[in-house]
């Protein structure tokens, strides 16, 4: 059935999924997340902008 | 002179919110600052909105439908006419099906919305846009004049009749009687694929053609919308509700919702959407009054990130 709606509807872009166990997650999304993770570090450990020169 | 606070004022005391500003000072432009953030920010959402936005993929009708899955079309609408589609057994707000809503506990809100919008799927899916027709199929006065478990006989025996069939091919079902079943879904289908139904059925009698729940309801009750769905990991238990098409980012924010639709009990309960309802609204009654919850309000204390943000002002404390 996926095979012949496949077929059918190529318009529709499948999209890269990677999955683990339960867990399935589209590469769009994970890129998303992993740079917020990413970011939210950065703002943890970099200092504010002056910060240094600040009473 | 410094005028003395007043006595019910918040600068009470000597915190810090209290003391006087004695740093530097400078001029702030106000205006400046939001030219440039109206217009730097419209600049970047109208970009990235030209690179990234959500793919615009064709709309699936029931034109499409019965042009690509006629089969399961067919079957579909054998389905309508008969009253054993998910619709017609879907409970509140389409029809009053008895034991048909989700519930928690004692508690029932699909069965509190009432039958607001009642759908015979027979008559609304099937034979009243056949009716509007120029030239209504005489198989409508056969339907009309049987009586009710002539046409459950005739439905039921074809739609059993079509899934023992190869691909549920019409033409190949085995010589029955099925009334004027065959020829209703057929006359159904080329109104379908001539464009003619997904009109009637939107428009309702108004101008305007403004209503998509009955033909969003007509195609949710085939297997071809649904595998649509699954092939493009839209559907409820592929986190679909965290995704697009493709590979266009998706509401990722939804995680937490999308997750409990992976796990047991909800992934295998009838009354998962009103669960995940349920533990997510306690959930986030929990976030809004953890201000005054004792134990987890202390938790920054334990583990003090802010104090990493802020690790300037902590070290000079």
């Amino acid at each position: 059935m996926r095979g012949l709606l496949s077929a059918a509807s190529p318009a529709i872009s499948q999209g890269i999924y990677l999955s683990w166990g339960a867990v399935s997650i589209q590469l769009g999304n994970l890129i998303v997340i992993v740079v917020m993770l990413v970011l939210f570090i950065l703002a943890l450990v970099l200092p504010f902008p002056g910060g240094k020169s600040r009473k | 002179m410094s005028k003395a606070p007043s006595p019910m004022s918040w600068r009470r005391g000597d915190n810090i919110a209290g003391r006087p500003w004695r740093g530097r000072v400078r001029d702030y432009d106000l205006f400046k600052e939001l030219v440039i953030g109206v217009v730097v920010v419209g600049l970047l959402v109208v970009g990235l909105s030209a690179v990234f936005s959500s793919p615009d993929d064709p709309g699936v009708t029931l034109k499409s439908w019965a042009t690509v899955a006629p089969s399961d079309f067919i079957a579909t609408a054998t389905a309508e006419l008969g009253g054993t589609s998910d619709t017609a057994a879907y409970g509140q707000p389409y029809s009053a099906t008895p034991d048909a809503t989700q519930k928690l506990g004692f508690i029932d809100l699909q069965a509190l919305s009432g039958v607001r919008i009642p759908i015979d799927t027979a008559n609304d899916f099937v034979l009243t846009p056949l009716k509007t027709l120029p030239t209504p199929p005489p198989a409508l006065a056969i339907w009309s004049a049987a009586t009710a478990q002539e046409q459950t006989k005739w439905t039921s025996d074809y739609a059993t009749a079509l899934a023992a069939v190869t691909n549920g091919d019409p033409a190949h079902v085995a010589p029955g009687d099925y009334g004027p079943v065959p020829a209703l879904t057929g006359a159904l289908l080329t109104m379908a694929g001539s464009g003619n139904l997904d009109g009637v059925l939107q428009s309702g009698g108004q101008p305007y053609n403004l209503n998509y729940t009955p033909t969003i309801l007509f195609l949710g009750d085939g297997t071809y919308f649904a595998g649509l769905a699954d092939a493009a990991h839209l559907t409820g238990d592929q986190w679909g509700v965290m995704n697009e098409t493709g590979n266009t980012p998706g509401q990722s924010w939804l995680w937490l919702f999308s997750l409990f639709y992976q796990i047991p009990p909800f992934n295998s309960s009838p009354n998962a959407d009103i669960l995940v309802v349920a533990v997510m609204v306690g959930l986030s009654l929990l976030l809004t009054l953890l201000p005054f919850i004792p134990g987890l309000r202390s938790v920054p204390r334990k583990i003090p990130v802010h104090r990493l943000i802020w690790k300037d002002y902590y070290r000079n404390r």
